[in-house]
């Protein structure tokens, strides 16, 4: 080992070990590693003042003629502007693959598949018997036929213990619970307010009934970003930029459906993570 | 979800029909009368629960309200539904367990009528599946109204000339047992209760609950592990999963074991009416779902109540036996108590003093605002009883004794606060139909 390899590694030692200390006794050092800034769409001055609009690909950008900088567009002639930057970012890229607009997709808009489940129990029509004398044979129970009540109602369809029982009204929940979820993602995304935009572009200018988000492809690397992004960091792109609002929490409630609504709308597409 | 209502229409006509929104124009499809429900009501459980035909209609809630509080129903005249259900303290009666005619005490506390539309099944053991099954059988149980049976019920109403009336004007026909069921339903079904602070904080409001009361939520989804039986959203705000687990209840205060090893020997040889009576008039009824289904491994499990309202609905469990909420949350801090049958998600949680305060504060939130009043008393005096706490063994819940495994999660609430996973969701009251009104 010549001096000038001493006068390298002896620093390096000293600092690793330095590092080490610093993790060791730092109840807050964590081993994430810090994400770098994101790079931002800087977007050209208005000569006259005007308010400059961007486009999610971080490049293509707009005036609006007779809107000054810090105003908010109304929501039609956002559209009108949104429009006009999606022509151009077209007639740039005339080979682009674009889908078009697809019809609206709900989730879970088929039915489950159909499961055997036991028959129903037998249940006497109405005005059959006697009045007040609908006392079956048997004990108290029997009345109300007890035993039947899993089947009744569907409550427990497999009669047995709590894990891996569910019943056909518990799916009926479960689906319209992410229903309810797809339905709010459904607002926000045509919402420039609830997306905390400042002047007045929401997703669905720009993604009609969530067309072009392609959830499937997440996650892949994004070219705005330079780097592998997930859906939800480009959500958070697109608010920062185009619709120039703050970047959402992970787990902000409105990240959370839009993210559901956008998948739902690709439902049946097959997942290709990666692809471009 | 601010949409409006029509969009939940469209969804619900789309999810029930199972065709696509181009094929299914929503304007045309009708749906099943609803009542203005207050926010913390979901209208899609009301759609679940509520058979088609069976919708409360004014007529049946105001001659089911009679029939409810109307003592004659009973053997001696001297308990109505009322008795077990009382209005004012949220349809219970506040005592561990029920009494019924000369004093007799029944095996089970008394539950809330309050939202007991939505549960999947009815009574303790979910032996009913309907409202009008659950109504006929205390009127002919022997420990609660005591009538001897169907015939005598309705022979002694049959005897009141305004039931006469009133039965030939809301079912044009003479009173039947069947009739008076579906009346008491009716009125059953209209006492569903939300508009809780809970629900405030939910809508958005960030200040309706205290810091104590929101670590508490996230103790709820977290630590605690109290949403894995008491499950909640939008869409089924009730927080109960309407299934059945033995969480040892039973066990504390009698040789569990031998009971039920003889249960079990019984049922296997038993016929229908012998294990009925078990369940109504023996020790056995403490083997609860076990003798509705015959499950083996439905020894000692008891229907998951809706925590909805549980500040005011107290003493706590099948039997009452646990007075307060700080009880409650002593039970499952040690993994409730060990039995062969206990249900596998029992373990203990190694909640600290703090963490059950707050979990009780929590829990206190769920109240509707209607009995404000009602909730604060209760607060209080439970609060007053935190001293004295009988299922309370810290050895346990923390590890130091026992061999109840690792406690579950614990995140750091300031980095992950699993109350903020998964999607609760806001409630939209469902369309007005201005004939019925909440009573």
């Amino acid at each position: 080992m010549n001096l000038r390899m001493k006068l390298l590694v002896v620093p390096c030692a000293a600092l690793s070990f330095a590092g080490g200390v610093a993790l060791a006794t730092s109840p807050d050092a964590k081993a994430v590693p810090q994400a770098e800034p994101l790079p931002k769409h800087v977007l050209p001055a208005s000569k006259d003042g005007n308010l400059v609009l961007g486009l999610c690909d971080g490049e293509t950008s707009m005036e609006v003629p007779g809107v000054k900088d810090g105003q908010k567009l109304t929501r039609a002639q956002a559209i009108t502007a949104t429009a006009q930057l999606m022509g151009d970012w077209r007639k740039k890229n005339p080979n682009a693959k674009w889908d078009d607009v697809p019809g609206p997709v709900l989730a879970q808009a088929s039915p489950p598949a159909t499961k055997k489940s036991p028959a129903p129990a037998p249940q006497p029509a109405p005005g059959a018997k006697p009045a007040g004398s609908d006392v079956r044979p048997g004990g108290v129970g029997a009345q109300t036929g007890a035993s039947a009540v899993p089947q009744q109602r569907k409550a427990d369809v497999q009669t047995g213990h709590t894990y891996g029982a569910f019943s056909e009204r518990d799916e009926q929940v479960w689906a319209d619970s992410v229903q309810a979820a797809v339905k709010e993602g459904h607002r926000v995304f045509h919402d420039a307010e609830a997306l905390g935009g400042t002047v007045g572009v929401s997703c669905d200018m720009c993604h009609p009934d969530a067309a072009n988000t392609h959830p499937e492809t997440y996650p892949k690397y994004q070219v705005q970003l330079g780097r592998v992004a997930l859906l939800r960091d480009m959500i958070n792109w697109c608010i920062e930029n185009p619709v120039r609002g703050k970047p959402l929490a992970d787990g902000d409630p409105r990240m959370r459906a839009m993210e559901a609504y956008i998948y739902a709308q690709r439902k049946g597409v097959k997942l290709e993570y990666g692809k471009h | 979800m601010r949409l409006p209502s029509g969009v939940v229409t469209v969804c619900a006509v789309v999810l029930n029909s199972g065709v696509g929104l181009a094929a299914s124009p929503p304007s045309q499809q009708t749906q099943a009368a609803s009542p203005q429900l207050p926010p913390g009501v979901s209208a899609t459980l009301w759609r679940v629960s509520v058979p088609q035909g069976s919708e409360p209609t004014p007529e049946r809630v105001a001659l089911g309200e009679k029939l409810f509080r109307d003592k004659r129903l009973s053997v001696d005249n001297t308990v109505a539904c009322m008795t077990c259900h009382e209005p004012e303290l949220g349809f219970t009666d506040g005592k561990p367990l029920s009494e019924g005619v000369k004093q007799q005490k029944v095996a089970r506390n008394s539950p809330t009528v309050l939202n007991a539309l939505f549960n999947a099944t009815q009574f303790w053991d979910g032996r009913a599946a309907t409202l009008e099954d659950q109504a006929k059988l205390p009127i002919l149980n022997p420990r609660e109204m005591g009538m001897p049976d169907a015939d005598t019920v309705m022979k002694k109403v049959r005897g009141i000339p305004e039931y006469v009336t009133d039965f030939q004007k809301v079912f044009g026909r003479e009173p039947t047992f069947d009739d008076l069921a579906t009346a008491i339903a009716a009125f059953e079904r209209m006492q569903f209760s939300g508009d809780a602070r809970f629900d405030k904080f939910i809508a958005g409001d960030s200040k309706a609950l205290t810091a104590s009361e929101k670590n508490g939520w996230a103790l709820f989804n977290g630590k605690a592990r109290c949403n894995s039986c008491h499950a909640g959203n939008a869409v089924s705000p009730l927080f109960s999963d309407q299934k059945f687990h033995n969480i040892g209840v039973a066990a504390h205060k009698q040789d569990f074991v031998t009971l039920a090893r003889k249960g079990v020997q019984v049922v296997r040889a038993g016929d229908e009416k012998q294990i009925d009576e078990l369940a109504l008039n023996s020790e056995f009824s403490e083997l609860g779902r076990f003798l509705v289904t015959r499950q083996e491994n439905d020894v000692g499990s008891f229907k998951t109540p809706t925590l909805r309202n549980v500040g005011i609905t107290g003493p706590y469990m099948h039997d009452g036996s646990l007075a307060t909420l700080w009880d409650v949350m002593d039970h499952y801090n040690k993994g409730g108590v060990a039995n062969p049958y206990l249900d596998g998600g029992m373990q203990r949680l190694g909640l600290t003093e703090p963490e059950i305060d707050d979990l009780v504060a929590f829990l206190f939130t769920l109240t509707d605002s209607k009995f404000d009043k009602l909730n604060k008393e209760q607060l209080a005096k439970q609060r007053a009883r935190k001293n004295t706490r009988p299922e309370r063994d810290t050895a346990i819940a923390m590890g130091k004794k026992g061999n109840l495994g690792d406690i579950a999660p614990n995140p750091d609430l300031a980095e992950k606060n699993p109350a903020d996973l998964g999607f609760y969701g806001s409630v939209t009251p469902a369309p007005v139909i201005p004939a019925v009104k909440q009573r």
